[in-house]
């Protein structure tokens, strides 16, 4: 089977001069041209763009003049960031052949740090509405099982981080965007505080609860992306103008003392979670204590709380961007979008107003009841993903998301695989620190995923070797997800028996079939 | 099932100058009912009239490429 670097291993290969960045980027490649016909995560595929970027950091390398642990890694934005002469789309008719003379503040920060840009990735319809089956574009497949839903908006990130196409990305979270793919997708995505990350540049869904954040396959590598996007914008009136700190710096540093308050109602109560999620809060819990860490038990608002809040802002902000297409295009927009959307347009001024001071509200309380309590912890989605075909239109209306809260607080919080549920289909906790908080709260994550050791699993049809994906996407063959999937699981010995059969032998030996003309004649 | 009628809710969708098909409507109106709840736990606190909002206008913010300039 294929491994898949990780940021860090890429890095060090890198660095070690183990692999070139045209090497790394080419695979990268050739895993989206093997899985992107089944997996939809890529909008735009910018494959000369991405080799022009991998042979400049190559060069770097060459030179001894590497920009740093970033250089030469294949990444991708979601396709809400605005990137300067390439399509970006928000995945909706209404932006379709759009192409942006800018590059958005995050995209151009990841550019100087050397990435190497792979393309644009699905989303949610203009990072809200979906899974959409009416738009230019299908919606982004979950590797775990084809058939499965993402979660979103980041829904491409999520799949293509998962599938190893890329080995990061951008995403955006507004009541949990980031963080819901990661959950369902089995990767790590971080959200980090309001105002941390500028938003100049990327296509707004809220003004006021929208985050930039990366998205990656362990909680380190999110740090090394953070610190590439995190910085002061002047351009973003939320952007927050204070010092960056090193992301990496606390990581494996020990958590002994540290108070971790699990947030027991919202994930038992408020909206019970799958048996397979609760064992993976439970599994963290008992890792972080054996690590020295202090578990309490603390209370906050009901989910239903933040979800009213979180819900009223969104649609309101959203639909004061969107007015003018929604009265003269309406039937452009796909049906999910529209049709969330335009409760913000039924809703009355004082709603908003009143959602506002509710969001004040809410903000105390939770900082009143987090007193002395370092890390908050809870689920990061309710379940395993279920089948694409079967989200419900009103999902996020019926059912409070775990996720909101930190949006209407604006903490930083990040989800990570916890394990595996019904199916096979990763599970995740979210885990939760105070403003500005992200080296805490990226050393207690990276604590428990080292501890838990579930990265060593990928999706089965990503542990096809990209040359062989590619070679069958060349031939036309567009195989079933679990045909791939089978093949993944099976390659290594298939190559092995081929090696095998090849010698030696004598250069006269003849084929055990023979051609014979019938006798007599 | 959503607390305001039918009627009512055709009427809101009027003011917002919106051009929806009767399905259209009645599709919406299916949200709408899970939605209203939510305005009730977002108005009724008893919270104090002085209470602001979360957002705060920041005036300096409008000015300060002004002040860097001098």
């Amino acid at each position: 089977m294929t491994h898949i670097p990780t940021i860090a291993e890429a890095a060090a290969l890198l660095a070690a001069r183990k692999i070139s960045p045209v090497e790394l980027a080419r695979q990268c490649l050739d895993r989206v041209a093997a899985l992107n016909d089944t997996l939809h995560a890529f909008i735009t595929v910018t494959a000369e763009r991405a080799m022009d970027d991998a042979k400049a950091a190559e060069a770097r390398l060459m030179a001894g003049t590497p920009r740093g642990r970033l250089d030469g890694i294949p990444i991708a934005h979601k396709d809400i960031y605005a990137t300067r002469g390439i399509a970006t789309t928000a995945h909706s008719k209404l932006l379709k052949g759009w192409v942006p003379t800018e590059d958005a503040t995050t995209v151009r920060m990841l550019a100087e740090a050397g990435t190497v840009m792979l393309g644009k990735l699905a989303t949610h319809e203009f990072a809200f509405g979906g899974p959409s089956f009416d738009l230019p574009w299908p919606p982004a497949r979950n590797p775990w099982n084809p058939d499965h839903f993402t979660s979103g908006s980041s829904s491409g990130t999520g799949a293509a981080v998962a599938a190893g196409m890329i080995l990061g990305g951008t995403g955006s979270d507004t009541g949990g965007s980031i963080r819901g793919p990661a959950s369902l997708c089995g990767i790590a995505g971080l959200k980090p505080t309001y105002g941390l990350c500028p938003r100049t540049g990327i296509l707004p869904l809220a003004f006021s609860l929208d985050h930039a954040g990366p998205m990656a396959w362990t909680v380190e590598d999110c740090a090394l992306l953070l610190q590439h996007m995190a910085g002061f914008d002047p351009a973003d009136p939320g952007s927050a103008d204070r010092p960056v700190p090193d992301f990496t710096a606390q990581l494996g540093q020990d958590i002994k003392g540290k108070r971790i308050g699990v947030v027991r109602h919202w994930h038992e109560t408020d909206a019970k979670v799958s048996p397979a999620v609760q064992k993976g809060i439970d599994g963290a819990l008992a890792i972080w204590k054996d690590q020295g860490a202090e578990i309490v038990e603390v209370v906050l608002p009901s989910l239903f709380e933040y979800q009213a809040a979180n819900f009223v802002i969104i649609t309101t902000e959203g639909y004061s961007l969107h007015e003018p297409w929604m009265r003269t295009r309406f039937n452009d927009y796909g049906e999910l979008l529209r049709d969330r959307m335009v409760m913000g347009a039924l809703m009355a001024s004082t709603d908003y107003v009143q959602a506002l001071r509710r969001r004040a509200e809410l903000c105390a309380l939770t900082a009143a009841a987090t007193k002395g309590v370092d890390i908050l912890v809870t689920a990061g989605a309710p379940a395993e993903a279920p089948r694409i075909d079967s989200v419900p239109k009103w999902a996020n209306l019926q059912n409070p998301g775990f996720t909101n809260p930190f949006n209407i607080t604006g903490w930083p919080a990040m989800c990570v695989c916890s394990g595996y549920g019904e199916g096979g289909m990763p599970v995740a906790i979210q885990i939760a620190a105070k403003p500005f908080q992200e080296p805490l709260l990226l050393q207690v994550a990276h604590a428990f995923e080292q501890a838990a050791g579930l990265r060593n699993r990928r999706p089965e049809l990503a542990t096809v070797p990209p040359q062989i994906g590619k070679t069958l996407a060349d031939a036309g063959l567009t195989l079933p997800a679990s045909d791939m999937a089978g093949l993944g699981a099976v390659v290594e010995e298939l190559q092995a028996g081929a090696a095998a059969l090849r010698g030696p032998r004598s250069y006269a030996n003849e084929p055990a079939a023979t051609f014979q003309l019938p006798a007599g004649t | 099932m959503a607390k305001t009628s039918l009627e009512d809710f055709k009427a809101l969708v009027r003011r917002a100058g919106l051009a929806l098909t009767p399905e259209q409507i009645d599709e919406i109106y299916i949200g709408w009912g899970h939605v209203e709840p939510m305005f009730e736990r977002i108005r009724s606190y008893g919270r104090d009239r002085a209470a602001e909002p979360a957002h705060v206008f920041r005036p300096d913010f409008f000015t300060q490429d002004a002040a860097k300039e001098g």
